[in-house]
């Protein structure tokens, strides 16, 4: 039991970062509702820049971290003039091959510039371990969700209480009325997307300080546990995001306890399908689908 | 003919067959990421039809494409509640499923002193039907080829009957397609394991031609290459697919001095062209204007002739 | 034919259609008027299949048909048009005409010279005459104007040979020289045999063709008779016009 329910204390930490990752990639689509199939390696390259920092200047810290993120918020931008603000309103699909095209190129550009495959990342805390009764908490976990949970209230009320946050939801949920009232949208869109190159800038961040290394080609698995986090909450929904995110990490940790390596994707994909086929909606789903295909339009 | 470019030609021509499967899903307005499932379920059932139970290979091509069918069928049954995004997601884990899956299984026979089989991690060894018949690469070439071309005759046999219109008003509008008595449901489920067996054909092709296939080979990259090949050609017609694999394998691979920038190439030629023909090069618009111009032009032609 | 008992649906809290009763013999011309937001529109979609009602039963021809999906409904021989229009747009006028080739019989498919086939295909031809579509019969719906699109779904309608004929506000948006046109053409494209149920708003459509009229109003049935009768109601009158009030002159 006690051993259960560590295993959860570890999932929820890891799903902390995951969640993160699920709110940039809802971010955009809730405003622009289109897939960015490049968003892991857009971020990745931060995480890569990041770590280049940190093998010139032989010292971590914020400058690494500031590295990641604005390297991440760059590629970030390169993917949305090109695949999304370039290519023309109500194809969604083109915007997704597109992403896909680009996700090809940015993991061939890191892959030429980083033969190495694998770069050191500064941890974020001297490696140790918490006790508190009969659990462990290990400091670059806790120190991961602590500044998740951080960013995730900033996020909150970023959205809650500026006039950009309530630009952002008023095209999140009922965008026809939001173009129609004037709110700019391809603005808007625009500086969601940074926000959420930066949102997922600092998600890599937490997890390379973590695992103190980036490795290539995980850019495919950085996106596909977004989109997984965010479908298992609900499409539309940040909180469902967050949720989502926390639900896959808590799964994937107790499949990997119990059943190994495999057995951690077979449970992230075998949840993901089950709820797929029984309630499609997600768990907290905002149903996106009905109200679309209301307004005339198919996602 | 150069082993190389036999090789390039038979890559094409084994990849046109999954792009087909994915462009048969988007004609019924579905989006799959997951039919790099039942190339693989191809791939390993004619495998062990022709390495573990001596089957001749055209028994073994029926077989890989009949569970290809049945597993897309059946697919198609669950997934019929599920649409859109929901349901491009629900491929892809199924077919992330059918990887891990095939990851752990083993089903080695000891055939002529040798174990034989689908071995986990290790994927599949030994799939030499093919050249312990003493086929070679050209002929099987030839095989694929002329695979290829009856698929292609089929869809185009479709495309100018009532199943082409039936499935692209399917994809265009359901709710029409309901009120003109057509069963959307039905078709959709059909068009699924009509795609599937299309896709394990393909993978039929690959496991012989490299007598070793591992769970590797079908994983998501090939599920969304797939579905780029069609949406990048076009789904106006079934050529589009395959103008989609010809630029890709063929325009790339052929000029060598892209080697190792050819994703960085490719990439942003991709990107830049969807700026410019969002729905693909052939799409349906401009498939249309093509047959235009070419009908009008054979009128011109008979009328010159008789003149 | 058809025969509607104690059919509600709702939407959300709303009744959109509230306990309705309808009985429409074989060959019948029913017209179906009422305010915006009555429930017309979705009185034709349970008919045609397109949404399901909650409670009551609809029998067609004797059989209860309620719980059949859309696609039942049209085999049995009840074709519709839309309101909003629903035509494939990049396709030509002959080409969304044909649609109603789904309709026939599948085997048929791959028989260019069947039968079924060649009066299909004699049919169509006929009805963008008739309709005056022939001159425009290649060319794409979305260059046409309205009275002509109206047409074409009024054409891929008819070509389906339906038992019942459901038509949404066939004039809608036209102007009155173009309402007389459309219906005219209604009057003598429709055969005898079909049954025609019409909605629309235009009172003057709608007395023309239908020897009887129903009236919807909030999801109820408050009239149902020869329009001479109906429309001098003075509930009826008071959707419409309002209730009458003491002159002040």
């Amino acid at each position: 039991m006690i051993a259960f329910i560590q295993t959860l204390i570890d999932g929820i930490m890891i799903g902390s970062a995951y969640a993160l990752l699920a709110l940039g990639f809802s971010l955009i689509f809730g405003v622009l509702r289109r897939l960015n199939l490049a968003y892991g390696s857009s971020i990745l390259m931060g995480a890569f820049a990041g770590a280049a920092v940190f093998a010139q200047l032989k010292s971590g810290g914020w400058i690494v971290a500031a590295a990641t993120v604005a390297a991440a918020v760059a590629a970030g931008i390169y993917v949305e003039r090109l695949c999304f603000w370039a290519v023309r309103r109500g194809a969604a699909i083109a915007s997704m091959v597109s992403s896909f095209a680009i996700w090809m190129q940015l993991e061939e550009i890191l892959a030429l510039v980083f033969p190495e495959r694998t770069l050191a990342f500064p941890p974020l805390v001297g490696s140790a371990m918490l006790q508190v009764g009969p659990f462990q908490f290990r400091s670059e976990y806790l120190a991961m969700f602590v500044l998740a949970v951080a960013v995730m209230a900033a996020l909150e009320w970023l959205l809650r209480a500026t006039r950009f946050g309530l630009a952002v939801r008023a095209v999140t949920e009922y965008p026809e009325a939001a173009r129609a009232m004037g709110v700019p949208v391809a603005r808007i869109a625009f500086w969601a997307f940074v926000l959420a190159s930066a949102i997922g800038g600092t998600a890599v961040f937490l997890m390379a300080s973590a695992e103190e290394q980036v490795t290539l080609h995980t850019g495919m698995a950085l996106t596909f546990t977004g989109l997984i986090a965010m479908m298992i909450g609900g499409i539309g929904s940040l909180r469902g995001a967050v949720l989502g995110g926390i639900v896959l990490g808590v799964v994937e940790t107790v499949a990997q306890a119990q059943l190994g390596g495999s057995g951690r994707e077979f449970a992230a994909f075998g949840l993901l399908f089950l709820l797929l086929v029984v309630r499609p909606g997600g768990l907290l789903a905002q149903d996106f689908a009905t109200r679309d295909a209301a307004a005339g339009r198919r996602v | 003919m150069g082993d190389y470019y036999v090789s390039v030609l038979a890559n094409i021509g084994m990849f046109s067959f999954i792009a087909l499967s994915a462009y048969l899903l988007l004609l019924t307005g579905e989006i799959s990421f997951g039919q790099q499932a039942f190339f693989g379920i191809g791939a390993y059932a004619s495998g062990i039809a022709t390495a573990l139970w001596g089957l001749p290979f055209p028994v073994a091509l029926l077989f890989g494409a009949g569970m290809g069918a049945a597993t897309a069928g059946l697919l198609g049954l669950l997934t019929l509640r599920t649409r859109g995004l929901y349901f491009a997601m629900a491929t892809l884990a199924f077919a992330e499923l059918v990887r891990l899956g095939l990851q752990e299984w083993i089903y080695v026979r000891t055939v002529e002193d040798e174990p034989v089989g689908p071995n986990g991690v290790d994927g599949f060894r030994g799939i030499r039907y093919v050249f312990e018949n003493g086929i070679t690469p050209g002929v099987f070439l030839i095989v694929i080829a002329g695979l290829l071309a009856l698929l292609l005759v089929c869809f185009a046999l479709a495309e100018r009957g009532r199943i082409g219109s039936m499935l692209r008003l399917v994809g265009a509008d359901p709710l029409l397609a309901a009120t003109l008595g057509i069963d959307v449901k039905r078709v959709k489920v059909l068009a699924a394991a009509a795609a599937g067996a299309i896709a394990a054909l393909g993978g039929c092709l690959f496991a012989h031609l490299n007598t070793y296939v591992e769970p590797r080979n079908f994983d998501i990259m090939l599920g969304v290459h797939s579905l780029a090949y069609g949406l990048i050609g076009g789904l106006g017609t079934a050529f589009g697919p395959i103008l989609g694999v010809l630029l890709d394998v063929g325009l790339l691979e052929s000029v060598r001095v892209f080697q190792g920038y050819r994703m960085i190439v490719f990439g942003g030629m991709v990107a830049l062209l969807l700026i410019f023909m969002p729905r693909g090069i052939l799409d349906e618009t401009r498939v249309r204007r093509i047959a235009g111009v070419w009908r009008r032009g054979r009128a011109r032609a008979r009328h010159h002739a008789e003149a | 034919m058809l025969k509607l008992e104690g059919v509600t649906r709702r939407f959300g809290g709303i009744e959109a259609i509230k306990d309705l009763a309808l009985d429409v013999p074989a060959g019948a011309r029913l017209g179906l008027i009422g305010p915006n937001g009555s429930g017309k529109t979705t009185l034709l979609n349970l008919l045609s299949g397109v949404v399901a009602s909650d409670v009551g039963a609809i029998r067609f021809d004797g059989e209860r048909i309620e719980t059949l999906s859309a696609h039942r409904f049209a085999r049995l021989g009840i074709a519709r048009t839309f309101q909003n229009l629903r035509l494939v747009r990049h396709m030509t006028v002959r080409e969304n005409v044909w649609l109603a080739q789904h309709s026939l019989p599948a085997a048929a498919a791959f028989r260019r010279h069947a039968p079924a086939e060649i009066a299909f295909a004699a049919r169509i031809a006929a009805l963008l005459g008739e309709l005056g579509l022939a001159a425009v019969a290649e060319t794409p719906v979305s260059a046409l104007p309205l009275p002509h699109q109206r047409r074409v779904e009024l054409a891929r309608a008819l070509a389906r040979q339906p038992k019942l004929l459901l038509l949404d506000e066939p004039a809608g948006g036209m102007t009155p020289a173009e309402t007389r046109e459309m219906g005219a053409l209604i009057a003598r494209l429709v055969p005898d045999d079909v049954t025609l149920i019409l909605v629309e708003h235009k009172i003057d459509l709608v007395t023309r063709l239908c020897p009887r009229i129903a009236v919807l109003d909030f999801g109820r049935k408050i009239a149902d008779g020869a329009p001479g009768e109906v429309l001098r109601r003075p509930d009826v009158m008071e959707i419409y016009f309002g209730r009458a009030e003491t002159a002040d002159a």
